[in-house]
C-alpha cells in the first residue's frame, strides 16, 4: 500500500483550516495552568 | 447520482481564502463563549416555557380528524414510494422513490422540523398504521388489548442510532443503495422491523425510542418553537426543547452517526480519501472480496470511521470537562451535554445539502405528475426543469459559513446554560465549556474545511 500522506502538497492546503483545531489546546493549557497557580495562591 | 450535492463548485472573487473563513468562524465562537460567560449568569433555558396557539388554533392543528388526514397522506406517500420504486423506471432522476426518501423526505423534513415543530410525527406512516390496526384490533376484541412489553431502559436510542446507520450505509456505502428497487425493498423491510418493534413495545414508545426517522427528526424538532403538548399546539422559546431531551443510552451514539455520516459524505470528496481509499479496496480485494464488495467494505469502514472520530472528538470535550472537577464523571458529563450536539448535526446538513434540496427538490415537480417515469403527465409539469440558476457558489458559501457558525454558537448556548444549572458554581461551569468550546471549535473547522474547495 501507498499512502500519499508523505506528500505536503496533498494536505498542505489542508493545514490553514485546523490552525484554531492546533492553537486552542495550547491556548487552554495555557489558561489553565493560571487558573491553578491563581488557585493554589 | 447528485453531482452538486455538496456545492463544492467553483467559486470566484471570494474576497478572503476559505481557510480565512475558517478562522473567523472559531473567532465568532470565543467571542460567543466569552459574551455568555458575561451576560448569561443563569440557566434560561431548563424551564419549560410553553403557552398554546391563541384562539383554539392549536387545538385544531392536533386534533383528531388533522391527524387522520395526515396519517392518510403519510400512508400514501409511503404506498406511491414504494410502489414507485418497484414498478418505475430503473433511473435513479426519473422515478419518484429516490428523489422522495433522499431529498424530500431525508432533507426537506429536516428544516420543517425546526420551523414548525415534529411534523413527521403527524405523517408518519408507520405509526398511523399501527394506531389503526390497534384501534381496529380494539374494535375488534371488543376489549382493551394485551399491554405491550416494557421497553428495556438499557435499549434507550439504539435502535434509533442503528437505524440511522443502516440508512447512512444504504445512502453512502451500499453501490445500488439510490436504485428505485432497492429503495422499495430496503423501506418494506424497515417497515417489517418497525410492525415488530410496536407490536413488542407498543406504538408511542417504539416511535418515540425506536423507530430511527421519529426519533432523528424529533430530535431537529426540539430546536423549534413550536411544541404539540397533551393534543394542543403551543409556542415554546426556540432551542429549550432540547435541554428536556432525555438522556437515554444511544443518544450520543445517535447524534455521532448523524454528524459523522454527514462527515463522511463530505470527506468522500477529498483528495485523502481519494488517494487512501483505493489501496483499502485493494487490500479488501486481496482478502478475496470482489470488486463491488471491496469497495463497499472500504466505504463501510470509512463510514464507521467517520462516526467513531466524532463520537471520539465529543468524548475527548467531555473527559476534559471532567477535569476541572464538581464531582461528574465523564459518562454522566457525556449524557449532559448529548443535547448540545444536536444544532452541530443541523448545522452539518444544513451546509452539506441544502443545495441538493434546493435544487433536487424542485425534481418533485415533475415527479408528482410521472412518478413511474413512463411517459405520464397527470398534472402537467412533466416537462419542467430544475433551475440551477437558483443560487451561485460564492452564496452557497456564504450560507454553509452562516448555517455552521449559527448551528456551533446555539450549541454553546445550550452547552453554556446547562453547565450553570450543572455545577454549583459558576466559575466551574465557565471552566468546563473551555473543553466544550474547543469541540466546537474542532467541529467547526471540520465542517468548514469539509464544505471547502480545499484537496477537493
Amino acid at each position: 500500500m501507498t499512502f500519499q500522506i508523505a506528500h505536503a502538497g496533498h494536505w498542505i492546503t489542508s493545514g490553514p483550516f485546523f490552525l484554531p483545531v492546533v492553537a486552542f489546546p495550547i491556548w487552554l493549557g495555557v489558561t489553565e495552568s493560571r487558573e491553578r497557580r491563581r488557585e493554589d495562591r | 447520482m447528485f453531482l452538486i450535492a455538496h456545492g463544492i463548485s467553483v467559486r470566484s472573487d471570494l474576497p478572503i481564502p476559505e481557510w480565512l473563513f475558517g478562522w473567523a468562524a472559531a473567532m465568532v465562537l470565543v467571542v460567543s463563549f466569552v459574551a455568555l460567560a458575561v451576560l448569561w449568569p443563569e440557566p434560561r433555558l431548563q424551564k419549560p416555557t410553553w403557552r398554546p396557539l391563541p384562539g383554539g388554533l392549536g387545538r385544531v392543528l392536533a386534533s383528531r380528524p388533522v391527524e387522520i388526514v395526515c396519517g392518510a397522506i403519510g400512508i400514501f406517500l409511503f404506498g406511491l414510494t414504494v410502489y414507485a420504486g418497484l414498478r418505475g423506471t430503473e433511473s435513479t432522476t426519473a422515478n419518484f422513490a429516490p428523489i422522495f426518501i433522499y431529498v424530500i423526505f431525508w432533507l426537506g423534513l429536516v428544516p420543517l422540523s425546526v420551523l414548525f415543530g415534529d411534523v413527521f410525527r403527524a405523517f408518519n406512516p408507520w405509526r398511523a398504521i399501527g394506531r389503526a390496526v390497534a384501534w381496529v384490533a380494539r374494535r375488534a376484541a371488543r376489549t382493551e388489548l394485551p399491554a405491550p412489553l416494557e421497553y428495556p431502559a438499557w435499549l434507550g436510542r439504539w435502535p434509533a442510532a442503528l437505524g440511522i446507520f443502516a440508512f447512512a450505509t444504504l445512502e453512502l456505502v451500499v453501490s445500488d443503495g439510490d436504485r428505485p428497487d432497492t429503495l422499495a425493498v430496503a423501506a418494506l423491510a424497515y417497515s417489517a422491523v418497525t410492525f415488530i418493534g410496536m407490536a413488542l413495545y407498543g406504538v408511542e414508545r417504539w416511535i418515540d425510542r425506536g423507530e430511527a426517522f421519529s426519533v432523528y427528526f424529533n430530535l431537529f424538532s426540539r430546536l423549534s418553537a413550536v411544541e404539540t403538548r397533551e393534543g394542543e399546539v403551543g409556542l415554546r422559546r426556540p432551542l429549550s426543547g432540547l435541554p428536556r431531551l432525555d438522556a437515554l443510552p444511544g443518544t450520543v451514539a445517535l447524534i455521532a452517526v448523524m454528524i459523522g455520516s454527514v462527515s463522511f459524505d463530505g470527506f468522500t470528496g477529498k483528495r485523502p480519501w481519494n488517494s487512501i481509499s483505493p489501496d483499502i479496496a485493494q487490500f479488501c480485494q486481496d482478502l478475496g472480496l470482489s470488486p463491488q464488495h471491496a469497495l463497499e467494505a472500504t466505504f463501510m469502514l470509512g463510514l464507521i470511521g467517520a462516526v467513531l472520530f466524532v463520537a471520539g472528538f465529543y468524548w475527548l470535550g467531555v473527559l476534559g470537562a471532567t477535569s476541572v472537577g464538581g464531582g461528574f464523571g465523564a459518562r454522566r458529563l457525556a449524557r449532559e451535554f448529548a443535547h448540545s450536539l444536536v444544532p452541530i448535526a443541523l448545522a452539518y446538513v444544513a451546509a452539506h445539502y441544502f443545495t441538493l434540496l434546493l435544487f433536487q427538490g424542485q425534481a418533485i415537480v415533475y415527479l408528482i405528475s410521472d412518478p413511474l417515469g413512463k411517459g405520464a403527465d397527470i398534472f402537467g409539469t412533466a416537462d419542467t426543469q430544475i433551475d440551477y440558476t437558483l443560487i451561485g457558489a460564492n452564496s452557497t458559501w456564504y450560507w454553509q459559513v452562516a448555517f455552521v457558525v449559527a448551528g456551533h454558537v446555539a450549541a454553546l448556548m445550550l452547552a453554556h446554560d446547562r453547565a450553570l444549572a450543572l455545577y454549583a458554581d459558576n466559575r466551574k461551569a465557565v471552566r468546563s465549556q473551555y473543553w466544550m468550546l474547543g469541540v466546537m471549535v474542532g467541529f467547526t473547522s471540520l465542517a468548514l474545511w469539509l464544505l471547502s474547495s480545499a484537496n477537493a
